[in-house]
């Protein structure tokens, strides 16, 4: 993901910013973690995609 | 086509169809006179229309999906893609645009499937169980004079959806429509 998409993103439980760590990749960050400013929450970004989803909706499967 | 044809396609991810490209047209033309922005796509699937916006107009173009396969082939297109659920992880008054394109299909509960292709076609017994809390959500992340631009079948009820639309604070109007076999398609453009 590009570094900029950050300033359309927040928290999905809180709606709180997020903030990029141990980002991988320069502009365009291949691995690192989005971190809630309020509740804490990680959010993993991996192979270019962050992903967003709340804990309890992360699994891989469907519904 | 129907859900059982559409079922024939052995993917995971959305393909384009009849419905991607009059969102995407829709979209072009009626985005086309504003002045540039920054537009949203929600379930982007394959990433088709988000494509097709960022090919034709001047303005960023951010997709979501929830299916990780739909993400990656998205991104693969070079298109910025967030994993999430409808407009939950973007912030307030981002968007001049939201374009969606959501599973509409009424279907049994009893005979639902469980995987992918399901997610990306049900709307569940009403067809709008995705529809509906889309416009509830959506408004937040608008800016006060941001669009949404919204494909509603014949199947899903235009006038419940157009109330729920009402309800979410939403002027509507139809946009473009194709009739088809089996359903008519519209694009909803939704007014704050």
């Amino acid at each position: 993901m590009k570094e900029s998409l950050l300033d359309v993103l927040c928290c999905p439980l809180d709606k709180h910013d997020l903030e990029l760590e141990d980002a991988v990749g320069d502009d365009d960050v291949e691995s690192g973690t989005l971190v809630c400013t309020e509740c804490g929450e990680r959010y993993p970004i991996e192979d270019g995609i962050p992903n967003l989803l709340p804990p309890d909706m992360r699994e891989e499967t469907p519904a | 086509m129907d859900l059982a044809e559409r079922r024939g396609m052995e993917t995971d991810v959305y393909q384009p169809a009849a419905d991607s490209r009059l969102l995407a047209e829709a979209a072009i033309d009626r985005l086309s006179d504003r002045s540039s922005g920054r537009m949203l796509e929600v379930g982007t699937g394959s990433g088709y229309v988000a494509a097709q916006l960022r090919a034709a107009l001047q303005w960023d173009v951010v997709a979501s999906d929830l299916n990780p396969n739909a993400c990656r082939e998205a991104h693969d297109r070079g298109i910025d893609v967030v994993r999430g659920d409808l407009v939950e992880p973007f912030g307030a008054e981002t968007f001049d645009a939201v374009l969606f394109n959501p599973p509409y299909l009424p279907t049994d509960p009893s005979v639902e499937r469980d995987d992918w292709m399901e997610v990306a076609l049900s709307g569940g017994p009403s067809g709008r169980a995705v529809v509906e809390p889309f416009l509830e959500t959506v408004r937040r992340v608008l800016r006060p004079d941001g669009v949404v631009l919204l494909l509603v079948s014949s199947l899903t009820g235009m006038s419940d959806v157009t109330e729920l639309a009402g309800d979410a604070g939403f002027s509507a109007i139809a946009v473009t429509t194709e009739s088809f076999p089996y359903e008519s398609l519209t694009v909803l453009e939704l007014v704050q």
